[in-house]
């Protein structure tokens, strides 16, 4: 499916929330790195998935109604064989049938566990002054009381988003810390630069938030993506 | 075509009148005293109005009206509006109140009758619910306050855009306290229509405006592109300063994402400004403060600052204040150490901040500048005196004028003190060279002037 017709799908179905299945390919038609992934309807149908794209894999469950995954239990990371991924199909099942009762479960996602690296946030919006916009900041579950982001108005060019990273207090995380390699400063600015490009181009979507990114010395993919459509 | 807003050839006043106090009779002792086009009041009351023959309608007046200025009620704003549009007019100052920012139904049905009317006849309008503009060198003024209230300042460069009428008219009279030149003030109110991508453009190109300052509470929706790409222009030739009010957050929308939790209204501003190569004024204290620095001194080529001082202990303060603002102090050249060491006693530290100590005089100052201020790798030199100690009479300051024509270098002063302090103060920031009471203030300035000059593209050396 293309960009336009996921999003006039999800806004004939009255959702303003994107499936994360949904968001990771509008933002890849973008040319933003997201991991490789897959949707599961049975137990079986998500251990060939996590056969074929490689181990270690993440399960998250896939709802229009469950805004929180983590919290419902709907994610389970480091999933290493068929056999578990079969186990964590089913838990996850029955954790959200518990803990979310009536949501509607349109399948589990398999996607390829991203290694650890730097996590960033990349985010993008439509305001009603300036028009799209995009952030960038030190991702991770403290990014709303930290409030270390910076933040610029599209268009923006490469050396804009190199300057945005530059401009954040922990900017010295993103050149190493303690032993660590730089990150890939480009990666990173290609991908904020796809935000733009993504909300310059779809006037439907009102924000995107990519969090976390993880960035690595030589290349940076999105773990969780977020798009928020604007319904009429 | 914004021009005839500055300087019209005549104007009619709509709602002057001879009573003592009122809107229409201040507006009008404005322009008898300042300006030089012709004048028509217009009010269907009076025959005459302070001496003038008074006209029924703004149709009623034989000659060509360039520029209409409505003070009448709101309700009956639409009705002359329509009169100036059949006349032909082609500019409208509406100084008026009651439209929109009432937040009453009424206020906004005005105003949208307001918009069409002008929209049809082509009217550019300013206002309603401002106090216009103030315009030094052609004398259009309708700040309705009187001589007695707001000072008015004298001609000068500056120009100021302003969001708040009240802020305006304070900053006028402060400045005309202060004896700082304004060129034109516009406050807009309401801006229906002349917003300030309009403003920054047309003073972009007035050859007497050299600085604008902006009071920005916001842009109106959808025009905060076009306005950082208007601005970039604009900045290329002069410098924008702008204070942006209403930092503090949009208050509690609950949002639907990270990013709209975090973008806050003043940090997409924040991104604006920077983006569009302003400079921003943090503080009232600082508008003044990047005003004269901006102003009066060339642009830095690089960021190599020298301080000299009388005064070890705020030497330091400034050291502090300079590192701070990203600035490091480069150490003094081998090749200029010796050559200060030449010709200062020994007790003096050459070694920068240059230390000339307690018992300088002007001499010692003017021989250290002499040895400074040629240098290609001295971009900006940074002046303490304390006027406290008895060896400064002046001379330092007579020199320091020549210095700037001669070396056309970046130059402040830092003086803090009582009545010598005041007194010579007064008479450099007369001859152009800035003086600040505090090593904070003079570094956040200086900040400003090397911000501004990597904008313009000048520095060679980051």
């Amino acid at each position: 499916m293309n960009v336009k017709t996921i999003i006039e799908n999800a806004i004939k179905e009255g959702r303003r929330k994107l499936l994360e299945h949904e968001a990771f390919e509008v933002i890849r038609a973008y040319g933003i790195p997201a991991p490789e992934t897959g949707l599961a309807k049975t137990p079986e149908e998500a251990a060939e998935l996590a056969d074929k794209i490689g181990y270690p894999v993440v399960l998250k469950i896939v709802s229009p109604d469950i805004s929180h995954k983590s919290d419902v239990g709907g994610v389970i990371l480091n999933v290493n064989s068929k056999e578990e991924a079969v186990e964590a199909f089913n838990k996850i099942q029955e954790n959200v049938k518990t803990k979310a009762p009536g949501a509607r479960i349109v399948g589990i996602l398999v996607q390829k566990m991203a290694p650890k690296g730097l996590e960033v946030i990349i985010g993008g919006l439509r305001d009603n002054i300036f028009g799209p916009v995009v952030m960038f900041g030190i991702g991770g579950i403290f990014v709303e009381v930290l409030r270390d982001v910076s933040f610029r108005i599209a268009p923006l060019s490469e050396e804009d988003a190199i300057e945005m990273m530059k401009e954040i207090k922990a900017s010295k995380l993103l050149e190493g810390y303690r032993g660590q390699p730089p990150v890939d400063k480009k990666s990173l600015a290609k991908i904020i630069l796809g935000v733009a490009r993504l909300l310059e181009a779809n006037p439907e979507i009102e924000s995107i938030d990519l969090n976390p990114v993880m960035a690595y010395p030589d290349k940076a993919i999105v773990v969780d993506a977020r798009v928020i459509l604007r319904l009429k | 075509m914004l021009d005839k807003f500055f300087n019209p050839q005549s104007v009619a006043i709509i709602g002057a009148t001879p009573r003592e106090g009122k809107v229409g009779r201040v507006i009008l002792e404005n322009f008898k005293k300042r300006y030089k086009g012709k004048i028509y009041p217009v009010n269907p009351k009076y025959e005459e109005v302070l001496g003038l023959k008074c006209y029924k309608s703004v149709k009623d007046i034989p000659d060509e009206v360039d520029l209409v200025i409505i003070v009448v009620p709101a309700p009956i704003v639409p009705k002359v509006l329509e009169d100036a549009g059949e006349k032909g007019v082609k500019v409208a100052i509406i100084i008026s109140g009651g439209f929109r920012e009432t937040g009453t139904e009424e206020g906004e049905k005005l105003e949208k009758q307001v918009i069409e009317i002008s929209k049809k006849y082509g009217i550019r309008v300013i206002g309603p619910n401002c106090l216009g503009i103030y315009d030094n060198w052609s004398g259009v003024d309708t700040f309705f306050l009187p001589d007695e209230k707001m000072m008015r300042p004298r001609k000068g460069y500056i120009s100021f855009i302003s969001q708040s009428g009240a802020f305006a008219s304070a900053l006028l009279d402060w400045m005309a306290l202060k004896g700082i030149g304004v060129s034109r003030a516009v406050s807009y109110g309401n801006k229906i229509d002349v917003d300030d991508i309009d403003l920054i453009e047309y003073f972009g190109e007035d050859d007497k405006t050299k600085l604008i300052i902006m009071y920005l509470e916001g842009l109106k929706p959808g025009r905060g592109r076009l306005f950082i790409e208007k601005a970039k222009k604009v900045v290329q030739q002069k410098p924008i300063i702008i204070y942006k009010a209403g930092k503090t957050a949009r208050g509690s929308v609950a949002a639907a994402s990270h990013t709209a939790a975090l973008a806050g209204n003043y940090e997409l501003y924040k991104a604006a400004i920077k983006q569009a190569g302003l400079i921003e004024a943090e503080s009232f204290d600082e508008i003044m403060d990047l005003s004269k620095i901006l102003l009066s001194q060339p642009l830095m080529k690089g960021d190599r600052v020298y301080v000299v001082t009388d005064a070890g202990g705020v030497g330091v303060m400034l050291t502090d204040a300079l590192t701070m603002q990203g600035f490091t102090l480069p150490r003094t050249p081998d090749d200029l150490k010796k050559e200060l060491r030449e010709i200062l006693p020994p007790h003096c530290i050459v070694e920068n901040p240059i230390d000339l100590t307690g018992d300088a005089d002007d001499k010692r100052y003017i021989d250290v500048l002499e040895k400074l201020l040629p240098r290609d790798d001295v971009d900006a030199v940074v002046v303490v005196a304390l006027p406290q100690i008895p060896g400064l009479k002046g001379e330092l300051f007579d020199y320091m004028v020549e210095a700037k024509t001669k070396y056309s270098k970046p130059m402040i002063v830092i003086m803090i003190g009582s009545h010598e302090a005041e007194k010579y103060g007064k008479f450099l920031e007369e001859k152009g060279i800035p003086v600040f009471e505090s090593p904070e203030r003079a570094a956040r300035a200086l900040k400003a002037l090397y911000a501004y000059s990597l904008i313009r593209g000048v520095v060679s050396r980051k």
